[in-house]
């Protein structure tokens, strides 16, 4: 049985899924990419933009999330921790 | 009054083990600073927590025989050869005082550091944890008389986290796992050296070097790590 995705792995999967497409997404997508139920992505994504991880634009009347440096740095940060966390068997 | 101590280390070799002792704290630091910076992102992950405690308590034990060995190197007045083994002698009663209270804070600093790191793989209770650490301040008590008590200690608690490392490497299949465990087994082979090395003073100098290596080859596996942490994508 597949474990429970963690609220860390939930945030890096929204993030490397933003990435994924090119660093710009609909927030449609980014809730299918992500595999979250609507609710969820509405409180993952406040708490992206409350830590400057993504920000919300406007572009040909359609809504896009981007994501920030700061985004990209945590992204990087959350890899390494990963690939520490397999190594060490933590 | 005139005290005697043992030194093991042959009289060329003075220094360079201090210098050892600070290349392995570098490395236990770094990782440990690291794994800090990982627990924030993760709090729910406690590991993290024990494995930087486990790190920083290591390399506490290291400064303490570094101090140690920094004392008896530099403060004894004078030495001399017998047979094999070079016996300083001592006229200050307080470095002999540093010596004992120097190896003692080490040796139990490192076990301690050593059973966290060992009970992050293998879940304790609360009777088990004071059981071992009791067993640990009797391992450390014994050593005073028979120093190869705490390096039998140190290696069979390093052999089972090395195991742990390799069983863990054939879950994972990750070159990083395998280099982390033949660092272990490097460390623990240290140990292994450092019973004997009453032996000869040689044994000394060997079991130091592999000490070495170990922890250099930890320190790689860490940077690789973090390399190939970038690279990665989703999974």
């Amino acid at each position: 049985m597949a474990r429970k995705r963690e609220r860390s792995d939930i945030v890096l999967d929204m993030l490397l899924s933003i990435q994924e497409k090119g660093n710009r997404i609909k927030p449609t997508h980014l809730m299918y990419k992500a595999n979250l139920a609507y609710k969820q992505m509405k409180l993952y994504l406040e708490e992206l933009v409350e830590n400057d991880f993504v920000k919300k634009v406007k572009d040909n009347n359609y809504d896009y999330i981007i994501i920030t440096d700061n985004g990209l740095k945590f992204i990087e940060k959350m890899k390494q921790m990963k690939e520490f966390e397999r190594t060490f068997g933590l | 009054m005139m005290d005697l101590d043992i030194v093991y280390s042959p009289r060329w070799f003075y220094g360079k083990d201090i210098m050892i002792d600070l290349i392995s704290i570098f490395v236990l630091v770094l990782i440990a600073f690291f794994t800090l910076r990982y627990y924030r992102l993760n709090r729910k992950n406690r590991n993290y927590l024990l494995f930087a405690s486990s790190f920083i308590l290591m390399a506490v034990a290291f400064l303490f025989k570094i101090a140690t060995n920094f004392t008896i190197y530099y403060e004894i007045p004078q030495t001399s050869q017998l047979g094999l083994l070079t016996l300083t002698y001592s006229v200050i009663k307080t470095s002999d005082l540093l010596f004992f209270a120097g190896y003692l804070m080490y040796r139990m600093l490192m076990l301690l550091g050593l059973y966290i790191l060992y009970s992050i793989y293998h879940k304790q209770n609360r009777f088990n944890v004071f059981l071992i650490i009791y067993l640990i301040l009797v391992s450390v008590y014994f050593s005073s008389s028979a120093y190869f008590m705490f390096h039998l200690t140190s290696l069979i608690i390093l052999s089972i986290i090395t195991y742990d490392y390799f069983k863990n490497y054939h879950k994972s299949m990750q070159v990083t796992g395998k280099w982390l465990a033949y660092s272990f087994v490097l460390i623990a082979a240290s140990q292994l050296v450092f019973i004997f090395i009453k032996l000869h003073t040689l044994l000394y100098v060997i079991a130091e070097l592999i000490q070495l290596a170990g922890y250099v080859l930890l320190l790689i596996t860490f940077i690789k790590v973090l390399k190939d942490g970038k690279k990665k994508g989703k999974e």
